[in-house]
């Protein structure tokens, strides 16, 4: 596979393993920052081997032993479930229903608890291992289950997939060493919106196939399907905005 | 060891249920595709998949309409 292919089949992975990646870098700083950092970086590469067990044992061997028609059907399904999840947040983010995630929140608010556990200097920092253990593997797990979705088509799509990942990883952890804050720029409830769109795209998609329906074009409808997946939540988005008293707007927006 | 299963359980169960309904709702619209597909002809198998897409677009709709309608309603009965 040359360069420009596999950054194209690489992307899909990419996007959706930074936003999880900014979800727990700014945890990670946050215990780091307040803490020290040998507990947190402990707990976080603690973390980064169970998920390379993770990924190495389940996603090989999804890709490897299950029939393809039977494991697109699977993963069809893990990525609609998914997907929908995520896209059902984002529009209700959007739309003023739910509150926006906020990285700068979450980082002030981690800080205050961290510094309320106190820390003795002569033990080991549990509580800043723990932590950060628990955020690397939860949002990793994402991460996995991201790359070993994109991945299902066989091994050239996981490579590209795993390329993806860690491209944002390496993108992500490297933006965050360098700034030293959490990475609030970054315009996560965009990129859930698009990803949790993408997702449930792939997953009709690979469900599709998986039942033998044919899609015109074969991986060119996508984006048809992804085209129609974002206009109909747009449109969902602007219904419930209309409908919403701004009261209620306000109030869900300092949730 | 219970208690760690249990977290296991909750946060798998958590990456892909949010709202139960709209779970519930995409297994049963998977659960029809496949069954269609699978009594259908050729032709009604081949397009299996757009029925699944129309069938997502419209849940996704009215789930999250459902939701901003339910907030509204509480807003207007306070």
């Amino acid at each position: 596979m040359d360069l420009v292919t596999l950054a194209i089949a690489a992307t899909p992975s990419f996007i959706a393993s930074a936003v999880e990646f900014v979800e727990a870098t700014t945890i990670v700083l946050a215990v780091g920052l307040t803490r020290g950092w040998r507990a947190p970086l402990a707990g976080s590469a603690l973390a980064a081997l169970t998920l390379a067990a993770i990924i190495a044992t389940l996603g090989v061997a999804l890709v490897t032993v299950i029939p393809e028609r039977f494991l697109l059907g699977l993963v069809g399904t893990l990525l609609l479930l998914f997907g929908l999840r995520w896209l059902r947040k984002a529009v209700l983010r959007f739309a003023g229903i739910v509150a926006l995630h906020n990285e700068e929140e979450i980082y002030r608010r981690e800080v205050a608890e961290l510094r309320a556990q106190g820390l003795k200097k002569t033990e080991w920092d549990w509580v800043g291992t723990v932590v950060a253990y628990k955020a690397v593997l939860l949002e990793g797990i994402e991460v996995a289950f991201i790359v070993i979705s994109f991945g299902a088509k066989g091994m050239t799509a996981l490579n590209a997939a795993i390329w993806g990942a860690v491209a944002a990883g390496v993108m992500v952890i490297g933006l965050a060493s360098a700034l030293r804050q959490p990475l609030t720029a970054v315009p996560e409830n965009l990129l859930k919106f698009v990803v949790g769109a993408m997702l449930t795209t792939f997953g009709v998609f690979w469900f599709g196939e998986g039942v033998g329906a044919e899609w015109p074009g074969d991986a060119a409808s996508i984006p048809f399907i992804l085209g129609g997946l974002l206009l109909a939540c747009w449109l969902t988005v602007r219904l419930l905005r209309g409908i919403l008293p701004e009261g209620a707007r306000v109030e869900a927006r300092n949730v | 060891m219970s208690k760690a299963l249990r977290a296991v359980w909750d946060n798998t169960y958590g990456l892909l249920v949010d709202d139960g309904q709209l779970a519930l709702g995409a297994i049963i619209a998977l659960a029809v595709t496949w069954l269609v597909a699978q009594i259908g002809g050729d032709t009604v198998r081949e397009n299996a998949g757009w029925l699944l897409y129309l069938m997502v677009l419209g849940l996704a709709v009215a789930n999250i309409y459902r939701a901003g309608r339910s907030v509204h309603r509480s807003k207007m009965l306070r």
